[in-house]
Order: structure tokens, then sequence, then C-alpha cells
């Protein structure tokens, strides 16, 4: 059965990707025995199905992912917790002690793990997996770009901490605590994170993060001053 | 008034604006141009322009309204005062609200729902400047917002419309050619799916004007298509997979 | 009824306390200094129908400003003179915390402020829009939009709203027989003053200008202050419950007028005009 596309090549919803209904994987939908994509998107094959891999996908937890996110309510038997982009998830304590033990206040950053996914939404794990983030700089970045920031088997978010000389916690949802000996020296951390947003494609990426880094905190900061310019 | 001597097709079959009767006025699409959407998208047809934002899938406020098999999607069409000849009123008319609900049983027609039980999906198109053409350029624009915001969907939505003036079936009307024509007939179709998404008609046509008027429409429809699939490969040409 | 803002923040108090922080060490999250204001662009004449019309962005924050007239009575106790209205609409498409619906409380509160700057420094000189004396003038009603929202909303609208009026192209009406008739040609505004306001954001003891979003959730209080070319501070908006230092507000008089200065010297670089 022939296949409408090359692997990894970019396809847009309602594109024709097969026609052998069977195949239809992730990111895809048959109609009439024809499958096709269902978002912008990597056309590849899985397992022998046709898949899309979205291209701004949401994030999908999965138990045991480590994330950051943000309590936005206390309720008797636990919190609610935003790991932000629209997705709300749940820490569930039935003891009402514990809960007040845990001290934790709505605004409030946490790192946890994902215990469960299932019909009644997402839940973290409880008790002593809780880690409750004091101070650093949080940021975030397109979930989807996450493994790219760790790299292969931890290699660039090792190199972006030793180069920049700071601690930083990575939430598989996108939130991301930076901690360095100077402002300066997150800044070049945070600068180091949007270049991989912005080219997490590219070739030679560990090395240009690595010059990026180098030059700011060789040079120091730089001056932004206001622009003003004229539109068309 | 109209002027009395105002002809709007010359004897040669050339517009006012100097088309053919089955030209598209000129094309602009920009996709992800307001930055705190989820997905959006700027159509500008001729001298019609629209915006278009998405945000979801989201949680329903209040909780109630929440439907356990599928998201909600909401839609508002509106247009900026100044959009118009006559400064519009501020607040919604039954316009609008008319065009709302279209846009938004359009919309639901292609987008997979039932994968975000419980959450709203919100469509806002804003019409900057209204010059003909305003629903079918800002559904196109909406269905890209919902594309760039990574929204399941059958197909994308390509919509124009189709209208007779003095007697000549033309395509992608503009204002004067819709205030003083015979017919105005938009027309948004989901092209891949062979589906008519969105029909209305406003004035009078014979049923051989109908099925005439349809295939013009399909001419510019597949044209929109195109643009705006050139569209998202422009804004995602150079962006490849990460290796997960 | 004026309720609490009940929108949850979803900005994490570590960022707040990240953004106070850096401010005691004179910088900001995206790497301003406390007095720096962002990037400014504007498009003028984007919106053909409109009398005039500016899109304005500053940093991630864009505006949409278009300018309409119609031909009305002027006020019966000011006979000579035209008149001006804004209005100012929050759009939904331009934050998930804006609702669709007529103006809220925080549009009104923009379009009143906005206003009150052009009308204190007597911007629009209302006597050249009159036709008939207590009988015709000219009616400009000027709508603000905002499209995309990251924060302080006052400062892009005000430019917004100057680009447009001072680009306007008036069509032009003429009194014949006591009727007023449009005469086909059109006129410049001739703008007599260019009032800019400059937002501040205070914390604590310290503050800054031009609140991003994630900062805007951090400040106490936020300070609007209008300024006109001759120095004069023409309009005042302490914004959002808090307290606010009273020994800051000369320290922020003298950077508005500072930063004003600085806005309008780019506005007349950029539009190009003749003052």
């Amino acid at each position: 059965m022939p296949l409408y596309f090359s692997e990894r090549e970019l396809v847009l919803p309602g594109q024709l990707l097969s026609d052998d209904g069977k195949r239809s994987g992730e990111g895809t939908y048959v109609l009439g025995d024809k499958v096709y994509a269902l978002t912008v998107g990597f056309a590849t094959i899985k397992n022998d199905k046709v898949c899309v891999i979205p291209i701004k996908g949401t994030y999908n937890p999965q138990p045991g992912d480590r994330v950051i996110g943000i309590v936005i309510d206390v309720k008797p038997n636990g919190f609610e917790v935003s790991l932000g982009r629209h997705l709300t998830a749940t820490i569930r304590i039935p003891d009402k002690k514990e809960v007040q033990a845990l001290n934790l206040k709505v605004g409030e950053a946490i790192y946890a793990s994902v215990k469960e996914v299932g019909l009644k939404g997402v839940f973290l794990e409880a008790g002593e997996k809780i880690k409750k983030l004091t101070s650093g700089l949080l940021v975030d970045m397109h979930p989807s770009k996450i493994p790219r920031l760790i790299g292969r088997r931890g290699s660039m978010i090792n190199m972006i901490k030793k180069e920049t000389g700071c601690e930083m916690l990575v939430g598989r949802n996108g939130y991301i605590l930076i901690k360095g000996p100077s402002p300066t020296n997150e800044f070049a951390a945070v600068a180091a994170i949007r270049l991989i947003e912005r080219e997490a494609h590219s070739q030679g990426l560990t090395e240009r993060v690595e010059n990026l880094i180098k030059n700011i905190l060789g040079s120091g900061v730089k001056d932004e001053r206001t622009e003003f310019e004229a539109g068309k | 008034m109209r002027e009395q001597n105002l002809k709007l097709v010359s004897e040669e079959g050339i517009r006012i604006d100097g088309r053919r009767f089955d030209e598209l006025r000129p094309l602009k699409i920009e996709i992800g141009v307001l930055d705190k959407s989820d997905g959006s998208a700027y159509v500008e047809l001729g001298k019609t322009k629209v915006f278009a934002a998405v945000f979801g899938p989201k949680e329903v406020h209040p909780k109630h309204l929440a439907l356990p098999d599928r998201a909600i999607l909401n839609c508002r069409y509106h247009m900026t005062s100044f959009s118009v000849d006559e400064r519009k009123p501020l607040g919604m008319t039954r316009r609008e609200i008319e065009l709302s609900k279209v846009i938004r049983e359009a919309l639901e027609s292609v987008v997979f729902l039932e994968e975000f039980p419980r959450t709203s999906i919100d469509v806002y198109v804003e019409v900057i400047q209204a010059d003909g053409g305003t629903r079918t350029a800002g559904l196109t624009a909406a269905s890209l917002a919902l594309a760039e915001a990574g929204i399941p969907m059958a197909d994308l939505i390509a919509a124009v419309a189709v209208g007779k003036v003095e007697g000549h079936l033309l395509l992608d009307l503009c204002d004067i050619e819709d205030k003083y024509g015979e017919a105005d007939m938009p027309i948004a179709m989901a092209p891949r799916l062979n589906s008519i998404v969105l029909l209305q008609l406003n004035g009078r046509l014979t049923k051989e004007e109908l099925k005439k008027g349809l295939e013009l429409a399909k001419k510019g429809i597949n044209e929109i298509y195109q643009k705006e699939r050139e569209a998202l490969r422009r804004k995602y040409s150079g962006v490849s997979p990460v290796e997960v | 009824m004026s309720l609490s803002q009940m929108k949850k923040s979803l900005t994490a108090r570590i960022v707040q306390e990240k953004i106070y922080n850096l401010l005691t060490q004179g910088m900001r999250l995206d790497g301003r200094s406390p007095t720096d204001i962002r990037p400014v662009s504007i498009v003028t004449g984007l919106v053909e129908k409109a009398d005039g019309s500016a899109l304005v962005s500053m940093g991630g924050t864009k505006i949409l400003v278009g300018i309409k007239t119609e031909i009305g009575s002027p006020y019966s106790d000011r006979p000579k003179e035209g008149s001006f209205t804004v209005n100012a609409e929050l759009l939904p498409l331009a934050s998930i915390s804006f609702e669709p619906g007529p103006p809220d409380e925080r549009g009104v509160e923009l379009a009143r402020v906005v206003d009150r700057g052009i009308r204190e420094s007597k911007c629009i000189d209302l006597e050249k829009l009159c036709l008939i004396e207590g009988e015709k003038a000219y009616i400009l009603f000027i709508d603000i939009y905002v499209l995309d929202y990251d924060g302080n909303y006052y400062d892009p609208s005000t430019i917004a709203v100057l680009a447009a009026l001072a680009t306007a192209k008036i069509p032009k009406y003429e009194v014949v027989n006591g009727k007023v008739q449009k005469t086909g040609e059109y006129f410049n505004l001739q703008l007599q003053a260019l009032p800019f306001t400059v937002t501040f954001g205070i914390i604590k003891e310290r503050f800054l200008v031009d609140p991003q979003l994630e900062e805007e959730s951090a400040l106490d209080v936020s300070l609007i202050i209008g300024v006109d070319e001759k120095n004069n501070i023409v309009s005042i908006q302490k914004n959002s419950p808090g307290l606010m230092p009273e020994n800051l507000l000369e320290q922020m008089i003298d950077v508005a007028v500072e930063k004003s200065n600085q806005i309008r010297r780019k506005f007349i670089e950029t539009l190009n005009l003749k003052i």
C-alpha cells in the first residue's frame, strides 16, 4: 500500500497519508479507508502505523514525569496545580493534617511527579515527593522542545549548567527553574533556552548554545535601548 | 445612493476594480500574529482585513456547562466600529450574532471536538475593515488559527463569496458589488472532504446560476486553500521534528 | 458597582519575588533597566475606511485605533465647539483574561484616561471643528481596540490615538445657505499638543516603567502620568489597589517628563511630522 509522504515530512490537517485505513496511528484519522493528518505536524511510521507528531501539541502527561506546577487552589483534601497551557492537575491527600503540614499557598511553585492520568484528570504524587520551590528564575518553554533542551543523555542541559554555573530544574510540562550565582548567569541560561526553542531542529546546536553563553558571560548583558520603527 | 451611470461590470466583462469575473482580490495570509493566543491568523482579501485567534482547549467556566464527551466550541464574529463606511455602534448587532453562529457551526463540522472532553475552545474573529466577504475571510482565518493552535481537524476550511451583479456571476464580491448586486452567496468548504460547511444566499438566482456559481466558488476556494497551505508551510519552514 | 478582579493570576509568587529582587539590582526579566520602555512600532493608515487609523505595538502589546467623523450638534454648553469621544474595548482575542461583551470597567477606565490627556492638553482645536454655532459641528469618534495584551495598554493606546489623529484626513464640510454639505476635500487636524502617557509600576519602595504582563502581576500599584510638550502634567491615574509611597511621586513625575519627551521625539521623527 502506498504512502503519500516521506519520513518526517511536514503535513497539514486533511492531508492524505495512506490508502490503508488499518495503518492509522496517533495524529491521524480514517475516512473511506484512507488515512489523513489531523494536525500540522511531521508524518512518521511508528510500529508500522502512520502517525503525525503535532508541531504544537499540548503536553501529554505520563506517569513518572517530573513537572513544575503552580498551586492555584488549596482544598481540605489536597491541591489544584496549574501545569501551564490550560492544564490542571490535582494532588489528593486524604489526611487534612497532611495538607496543612505541606503549608502550600496559592501562587507557590512546586516540583512534583505525575502519579496517574485518567478520565478524571491528572494526579500528582503526594507526600514527600512534593518539593516547594522558593527562589530562582522560573521561565517556560514549549513542552515539545524539552527533550532537545535535555539532549542526548543530558548532554545539552549539563553543558548549559556547567557554562552558566546555574542549577536548573526542568519540568517536562515546560517550566524550568534556574538558580545561578547572579542574574547575568541566569539570563545567559534563559538565552540558551530561547536559542534552543528557536533552532531545536538544526545541526551543531550544542556548539552554538555554548558560544552564545560564552559571549554573554564574556561581555556582560547587552544593553537594550528603546527603538522606534516606522511601519510599512 | 447609487450614482445613475455607475456600471459595475464593463462591456468587456471587467469589474469596477479591474478584475475579471473569476478573479480573487489580492490575498495575504499571516499566521501566528497575536502572541497571547494559542493560535492566530491575519487574512487580507483586497481591503477586507480580519484577525482570528483561538484559546484552548481549556477548562470550562462555569464547570456545569462542560460536556462529558466533547469540547464546546465558542465563537464570536465582531467588527470594529470603524471597519465600515458608517460607524458601527459598539456592541453586537443581530448580524454579528448570526454570523458568529454560522461560523461556529462551520468550524464544528471539521474540528474533532471529542478529543477534548470537558473543555472549551474559544474562537474570536475580529474584522478591522469590511469590504465584502468578511464572514468568509474570517472563517478562513479562524481555520488557520485553529491549525496553528494544534487543534485536530479533518481539513482546513477555505471560504469565499460568489454573487450576481448586473446579470454576471462574479467571484469574491467586494462591498460595492455586494451592495448593488442582485445576489450574494457566501460558501465555505472543506475541500479535501468535498463538503460544504457554510452556505448562505442573499438574493435571487436561477437554478442554473446557482450551479454555475458553485463551480465558480470552488475555483476560488481551491486557490484560497492552496494559499492557506503555502502560508502554513512558510510558517513552519525550517522547523523539523525534535528527536524524542 | 465595581467588583474586585476575580481572575486568578497564574503568575507564580516565585516570579513576582524575582521581579522585585531583580529590581533592587536595577534589572528586569526582559533585560530592560527600570526606566526603559519596550520597542514601539507604528503603522498608520491600515484601515482605509477610517478617517485616521494606527496599529501600534509596544513590546508584545498591540493596539488598533480608528477615527470616524460624523456631523452632529455641539454640546449646548459649548456651542462654538466640535467634540470627540474616546471608547476602548479589550478584545477577547488579546488575552485569555478578557471576556467578550460590552466594555467592562477596565476598558472604560482606559478610554477615560486616554481621553483626559487629549482633552486637558487641548490637543484638538475644537473650535475649528464647529460649522454652525450651536447647530452643526464635527464629532470625532476615537475607538481603541486592544488586540494583543502583554501588559501596559495605556501608553501604546495614547501613542496610537495620537498617531491616528496626527495622520487623519477628515472629510471637509462647508456651510452653503445655512446647510452643511460635503466638499469632497479633506483636512488635517493640526494637533496643538502631543500628550504622551508613561505608566509606572510600583513594588514596595521601587518603581519601573512600562510593565509587561508578568511584571503587572507583581505590582502593588500602577500610576499613569500624562505629560504634554510643555512638560505640563495633563493626566494622572492611580490604578489597582495598593499603597503608593508618597515620596516616590516626585521621582516618577521627573521620569515621566523625561520618558514622554523621549517618546515624543521619536514619534515626531517616525511619523515625519512638521511641528
